[in-house]
């Protein structure tokens, strides 16, 4: 699947990656329209993306239209409850076969021609067969499938390179750190995903939730002035003894808030007794389960565009707080757009009252009018405009990630972290972000 | 045909409400906007998604781009008062075009009005490209001590994906 790249392309890439550990990264990489078309191949026609939450598709014939990079792809449950994943495109003449962002369907009819296939991709249908099609092979002319789908908690991947590692490889340690959400007890997806448009780049939505926690004192200073968030989670540096960033998972990375000590209660990110009392140890490890016990907020990213949020907000000063799992994808719209979908997943045992707490507070803090969310995207459209200046590009701009770097910081390491990757013990610093970006160098480069 | 004129005088009611209301939003007149609201508003904007003709509805029963009662759009206006709301520092210029107004009393003592309308917002953000939400709204507007409230709103956008960064204003 090796792809062509321009030598003006390739020698940008290789600046960054030359100059990468000493924490410098060319601005132009987030507005360059050659980058943008090596990335939909390099990036995501090759690595792992997510698609779904199975419970968005619980029944046969469940199906939701999703993109891999810009591309329509139909995630699916076949009669066999199998998931399938199908290009939606006809092969006769390559028509869309699906004309709704979800729904129920045992066939995908094509309107076209009428070539008409079952929910599991094959071709069962084609008009006129007998007369003029005698010889059509219908198992040589399904849809296309991705060829690797598998699941990870409830989540929907699929890869479309030939050689692609198995799920469970290439998630590697930010598994543990997803599970420390998902293996509590089973979630599902509240109503449908947010979807909004946004002129910024997708990676510094990636790079932003993989832990920038440097921005939440300045962007999100307002909420805290509003009582919509407790300051205390917004405070950085020596004195916040429970933050920790976590890198060397392979490009992906994780950004964690907890009490270490000895905490009067169990934290679990806010969630009320009703929730917590469905909690499950069995499902995780004893070091998981008490990272879950003593958790008020989580972010992370899976490499390329899948990050995760946890904590509670609230709605309006004084009110009950809901705790917010909510699941984000950044999918590029060409170098200076991207389309933010966006999930609120609810425990499903709780109750339909606190369900509906959720959906209020989710969405007046991380939705499109999210009190917190509406602040960080008016800022990253106006990098999109800087990284596409003639400037920037013309004298490779530089941007500073050096953030905690050695001799910008004595940033220790937390020897006894009972998690994989590497665990530091500060949120003032910038691996996480670097930790991204290098994976992405990585595949950018890789013919 | 008697309701006739009734129906006028509840359109007439109407449409000075929303005109009114329109014209304090886009002129971020926030504060007066709020006591325009009644104490138990509930006011949702729900998800819309695209299907196929025979289902039944588009629009999400859970998910929401706004879910609010009076207490949280006075949480939405004090952020926006703080000199950190970077989502609206600098404003964005806004204008509602209300039209298609049809307005009904839903009581016989003329204290409810069941109205539906047209909505057309132009938003132009900086010097970012203006972009257009256009949707239905469905009110219930309430006569109390104060004048004319909004008891009820239901917003059905025309857009599956927001063409907007931002959702921080109020439709």
């Amino acid at each position: 699947m090796s792809t062509p790249i321009s030598p003006r392309a390739l020698e940008l890439l290789e600046d960054m990656r030359d100059n990468f550990e000493q924490g410098l990264v060319p601005l132009s990489v987030y507005n360059d329209p050659e980058l943008s078309e090596v990335e939909l191949d390099r990036v995501f026609n090759r690595n792992w993306v997510f698609l779904a939450h199975e419970s968005e598709i619980p029944e046969p014939g469940d199906y939701v239209l999703r993109t891999i990079g810009e591309d329509p792809w139909i995630v699916v449950r076949d009669e066999s409850g199998t998931i399938r994943v199908l290009l939606d495109s006809c092969r006769h003449r390559g028509a869309q076969v699906c004309r709704a962002d979800k729904g129920n369907a045992s066939h995908f009819r094509c309107p076209y021609h009428g070539w008409t296939y079952k929910n599991s991709g094959d071709l069962a249908g084609v008009p006129h067969r007998v007369e003029s099609y005698r010889e059509l092979d219908l198992k040589q002319w399904g849809l296309v499938r991705a060829p690797h789908v598998d699941t990870h908690r409830g989540l929907v991947f699929a890869c479309l390179a030939a050689d692609a590692p198995e799920l469970s490889d290439y998630l590697g340690g930010i598994a543990w750190y997803l599970d420390v959400h998902l293996a509590l007890t089973e979630f599902e997806v509240l109503g449908d995903p947010h979807r909004w448009v946004v002129g910024a780049n997708w990676k510094i939505g990636a790079e932003n939730f993989a832990g920038d926690s440097y921005h939440t004192e300045s962007v999100h200073r307002s909420v805290v002035e509003v009582s919509l968030f407790p300051s205390i989670l917004l405070k950085h540096g020596v004195a916040a003894q429970g933050k920790r960033h976590i890198s060397g998972l392979g490009g992906h990375a994780a950004n964690l808030n907890h009490d270490v000590g000895a905490p009067e209660e169990a934290q679990f990110w806010g969630y009320p007794s009703e929730v917590t009392e469905q909690f499950d140890a069995e499902g995780m490890d004893p070091d998981q389960y008490e990272l879950a016990k003593w958790s008020k907020l989580s972010t992370g990213t899976v490499f390329p565009n899948l990050s995760y949020l946890c904590s509670a907000f609230v709605d309006a000063p004084g009110r009950p707080a809901g705790t917010v799992l909510m699941l984000r994808q950044w999918q590029p719209r060409g170098p200076a757009a991207m389309e933010l979908w966006s999930w609120i997943l609810v425990p499903k045992g709780a109750s339909d009252e606190y369900k509906e707490r959720v959906a209020r507070v989710a969405t007046a803090s991380f939705s499109p009018s999210g009190n917190f969310e509406e602040d960080d995207t008016a800022i990253w459209s106006t990098i999109a405009r800087t990284a596409g200046s003639r400037y920037a590009r013309s004298r490779n701009l530089k941007l500073n990630y050096q953030m905690g770097m050695p001799g910008m910081a004595e940033i220790e390491r937390d020897e006894n972290w009972r998690g994989p990757g590497v665990a530091l013990m500060s949120d003032l610093e910038d691996g996480g972000q670097r930790t991204v970006q290098r994976r992405w160098i990585e595949e950018m480069l890789r013919p | 045909m008697n309701d006739v004129p009734l129906q006028w005088e509840a359109r007439q009611h109407a449409m000075d409400f929303l005109h009114l209301e329109a014209d304090l939003l886009d002129r971020r007149r926030l504060p007066e906007w709020l006591e325009l609201l009644h104490a138990d508003l509930d006011y949702r904007i729900p998800v819309r998604t695209t299907r196929e003709r025979s289902a039944t509805t588009t629009f999400s029963a859970a998910a929401f781009h706004m879910i609010e009662d009076r207490s949280t759009c006075q949480a939405r206006v004090d952020r926006f008062a703080s000199e950190f709301a970077w989502a609206e520092d600098p404003p964005s210029r806004t204008r509602r075009f209300v039209s298609n107004v049809q307005a009904l009393y839903a009581d016989d003592a003329r204290d409810t009005i069941d109205v539906r309308s047209n909505l057309l917002v132009f938003r132009a953000r900086g010097e970012d490209a203006a972009i257009h939400l256009s949707g239905e709204r469905q009110d219930v507007l309430s006569r109390g001590p104060q004048g004319w409230q909004l008891r009820s709103r239901t917003v059905l956008l025309d857009h599956t994906s927001l063409p907007t960064l931002n959702l921080a204003i109020f439709l």
